[in-house]
């Protein structure tokens, strides 16, 4: 892993930064997220450049090579700025998945094309009950282990960016257990859908299979283990998305609540705004302790890793949900229009707060892994 | 290669670990475990003080003619280390004793020589005189009067929530010298000696049915002028002095709760007493559970980015939220051992610890949400002094403080 200096650090989140405030306005944003890619290919292919797309791949295989911690940093700009993109479908959960999967050749092949932007590719590991456990795995893959030869049939769902994915990673359940299997997403036999999403950032989509031809990527670590460490990386991602994002609201009501007059003054004066603000300092606060400890326990290997990540997953989720919300309060009419960026926000928080387990999954999680 | 700072600094270490090899003796520091009561020194620490003060260890930082050395923080550190490596007390009263800072920085001549030594060797007890009965959010409201007659003043009212009261020699009060300015500019800041006529103390009983604070009554007190802190009618400029000092020694002793590393063969407590009880296997229990840890964890995460961000330099407003996030955390906790026990909460006495315990947690949550300024007012102090938002309109501010309307 290449670890970046604090220096370092400081510049690659200023370059994000800056690239985020000239290409990511939220008029560029609001453009984006009613197309039918859902992401600009312009700012994509000048966030790969920049080495944020390839960010967490290996230096030989053409990424930038760092960790969770920095991972975690830009992706905190990413959501302050609300990014329409495949960064995490792509860059992290399928870079993360092609990594942990242990596979040489596979990720030698697979994870330049990811690094460079020119290939999106996303995990399929769901079906409608948008479970993300193994038992929620929907597709089935038939053939033979002596001939490699694969065949995968079913009904996948909540395909983060599946509508834009070249390749697709796919769970499915095989006659020796779960298997994983890469797939071109244009293969015969596959059938893509748009989800209509609440949230008009993000883009999901349905898949069925009906007997695509697939290869098995024949790893030796029990799959689902695989899949949990990339959805723990997605998850670290996540966080640091929902905590950069909860502090940029926060950040905006409280200008607004400055300069907004009501009865003669500032209604941020009212403690029954100022009150509002100060518990929500506190859970964006400790929304940012919680995705940044989680990077840094798994940039370490820390015993206490994963469940420093399940804080971190259902304490950000609710933060971002709970700030996106009160917000809309704060601000009152205004942020009932269309026109206010307050509901962009709450719709991304909402979203995030589902994608791959809810919080009370992840507080369950956390109990078993304090010993309860 | 060694600078002339590194030579300084070897020595002052030799010369500190020289002295506490030959005087702070096993003997004396097995005196020095037993039991300490809970209010003022036993005499085995009041003598060892009186040592490390005569050998100026006490105060390296502070000036020479008052027990110290003029020493930099980084050289008073090195002290510190020698003294906390053998655990031997007594040094970095320059940080940590309240009394004597407030009383260097805004005594008279007379007073300091009278009293800055006593106070380093714990050879006086102290209590503050800062809140009344209808002076608590609002402290500069304060009615307590001081009325100068020759050469000390006269004093009369009443404070509350003054711990340590029965056993201290001089409290720290601030009391109204002009009735006739705005409140904040009618104040004076005095070491009263509490030793006298006029000084009633009474212990004050609290809803967990301890007796940890007083009510103290005070009626024709005489208070030297030389016990006047900072200037006439300048005492909430005083106060701020040594409010400052208390929030500095308060910071540094609040370690919080522990982060789970180090302790993570304990099982937290919620746990243990949900696995007791039974109730371990609820869902919705385990849900409220795992978030009451989760308040505690992010706190603790919160306090040690705010003490990264301090040791880089650059401020930190997370301190400021930790008060608030403790509230929380033990108002839940009491709430969830309650929910645990189920009706067994209803009893009480010493066949019933459980209850006791959750009964008792409950009511002293508010010691925290409540103590040492409201939570409602620490909001304020987030949302003015953090976030930058405008004060709520004062309407007593500007009027003399005999004008201002009274509860």
């Amino acid at each position: 892993m290449n670890k970046l200096s604090p220096e370092e650090r400081v510049t690659l989140r200023d370059s994000v930064h800056k690239l985020l405030t000239d290409e990511c306005s939220e008029n560029a944003v609001r453009t984006t997220m009613e197309t039918s890619s859902g992401f600009d290919p312009v700012l994509w292919r000048k966030l790969a450049e920049m080495g944020i797309v390839g960010l967490i791949i290996d230096q030989p295989q053409g990424g930038a090579g760092v960790g969770p911690v920095e991972l975690e940093m830009v992706m905190e700009e990413v959501g302050a700025a609300l990014l329409c993109s495949p960064l995490l479908a792509s860059g992290v959960l399928a870079a993360e998945l092609l990594k942990a999967l242990q596979v040489e050749d596979v990720a030698n092949r697979l994870l330049p094309t990811i690094a460079s932007g020119e290939c999106i590719a996303t995990a399929v590991l769901t079906g409608q009950s948008g479970c993300w456990t193994q038992s929620g795995v929907t597709v089935t893959a038939e053939g033979d282990a002596s001939s490699n030869e694969w065949y995968l049939t079913g009904s996948a769902s909540y395909v983060l960016h599946g509508q834009n994915a070249n390749l697709l990673l796919v769970a499915a359940n095989t006659p020796d257990g779960a298997g994983m299997f890469v797939v071109d997403a244009g293969a015969d036999g596959i059938d893509v859908a748009s989800l209509p999403t609440f949230d008009h950032t993000l883009r999901l989509a349905s898949i069925s299979f009906d007997n695509v031809a697939a290869e098995r990527i024949n790893t030796q670590r029990p799959v689902w283990d695989a899949v949990r460490q990339a959805l723990d990386v997605t998850l670290v991602a996540l966080a640091g998305e929902q905590a950069g994002a909860a502090e940029h609201c926060l950040t905006a009501t409280v200008d607004y609540a400055k300069t907004r007059i009501q009865f003669g003054r500032a209604i941020g004066s009212f403690q029954a705004i100022k009150h509002m603000a100060a518990d929500l300092l506190l859970e964006t606060e400790s929304a940012l302790s919680a995705a940044r400890n989680a990077a840094v326990c798994l940039a370490d290997d820390a015993s206490n890793a994963t469940e420093a990540i399940s804080l971190a997953a259902f304490a950000c989720a609710d933060t971002f949900v709970t700030t996106a919300a009160t917000n809309v309060q704060m601000y009152g009419g205004i942020a009932f229009t269309w026109e206010h960026p307050a509901h962009l926000y709450l719709r991304r928080a909402r979203a995030n707060a589902q994608l791959f387990g809810s919080s009370d999954f992840y507080r369950e999680r956390f109990m078993q892994q304090l010993g309860a | 290669m060694l600078t002339e700072t590194n030579i300084a600094d070897k020595n002052l270490r030799d010369e500190v670990r020289s002295w506490l090899s030959e005087n702070w003796t096993q003997p004396k520091a097995a005196a020095l475990t037993q039991h300490q009561p809970m209010w003022g020194a036993s005499d085995e620490l009041k003598s060892w003080l009186a040592e490390v003060v005569a050998a100026r260890w006490a105060v390296p930082r502070w000036p020479s003619e008052w027990f110290g050395r003029d020493l930099s923080n980084a050289q008073a550190k090195i002290i510190e280390a020698e003294f906390a490596a053998v655990k031997a007390p007594g040094t970095g009263q320059d940080r940590t004793n309240l009394w004597a800072n407030t009383l260097l920085a805004g005594g008279t001549e007379v007073l300091k020589s009278k009293l800055i030594g006593p106070l380093l060797k714990s050879e006086i007890n102290m209590c503050l005189l800062y809140s009344e009965p209808n002076a608590g959010s609002d402290l500069a409201g304060i009615r307590t009067r001081a009325d100068r007659q020759g050469d000390h003043y006269v004093v009369n009212g009443q404070k509350v929530w003054t711990s340590g009261a029965m056993t201290a020699d001089y409290g720290m009060l601030i009391a109204r010298t002009d009735w006739d300015v705005p409140k904040h500019l009618g104040i004076s800041y005095f070491y009263c000696p509490m030793k006298q006529e006029g000084i009633d103390v009474r212990p004050l009983r609290q809803i967990t049915n301890e007796s940890h604070f007083n009510e103290v009554f005070i009626t024709d007190a005489h208070i030297p002028v030389d016990n006047m802190l900072g200037n006439f009618n300048q005492g909430w400029k005083m106060l701020q002095t040594a409010l400052a000092y208390e929030r500095l020694i308060m910071g540094e002793g609040a370690r919080g709760p522990r982060g789970g590393n180090k302790k993570a063969k304990d099982e937290e407590i919620l746990i243990a007493l949900a696995r007791e009880a039974g109730v371990l296997d609820e869902p919705k229990l385990r849900q409220q559970i795992a978030q009451a840890i989760a308040y505690k964890k992010l706190n603790a995460l919160n306090s040690a980015r705010g003490k990264a961000d301090i040791a880089q330099g650059e401020s930190s407003s997370l301190m400021s939220l930790g008060k608030l996030a403790m509230s929380r955390i033990l108002h839940e906790e009491a709430r969830l051992r309650t929910e645990i026990l189920g009706p067994a909460s209803m009893l009480e006495g010493s066949d019933y610890p459980r209850a006791e315990d959750a009964n008792f947690l409950t009511f002293n949550a508010y010691l925290t949400s409540i103590g040492g300024g409201t939570d409602q007012i620490q909001r304020n102090i987030i949302g003015e002094r953090v976030l930058g938002l405008p004060k709520e309109p004062e309407v007593d501010k500007k009027i003399p403080f005999r004008d201002v309307r009274a509860s």
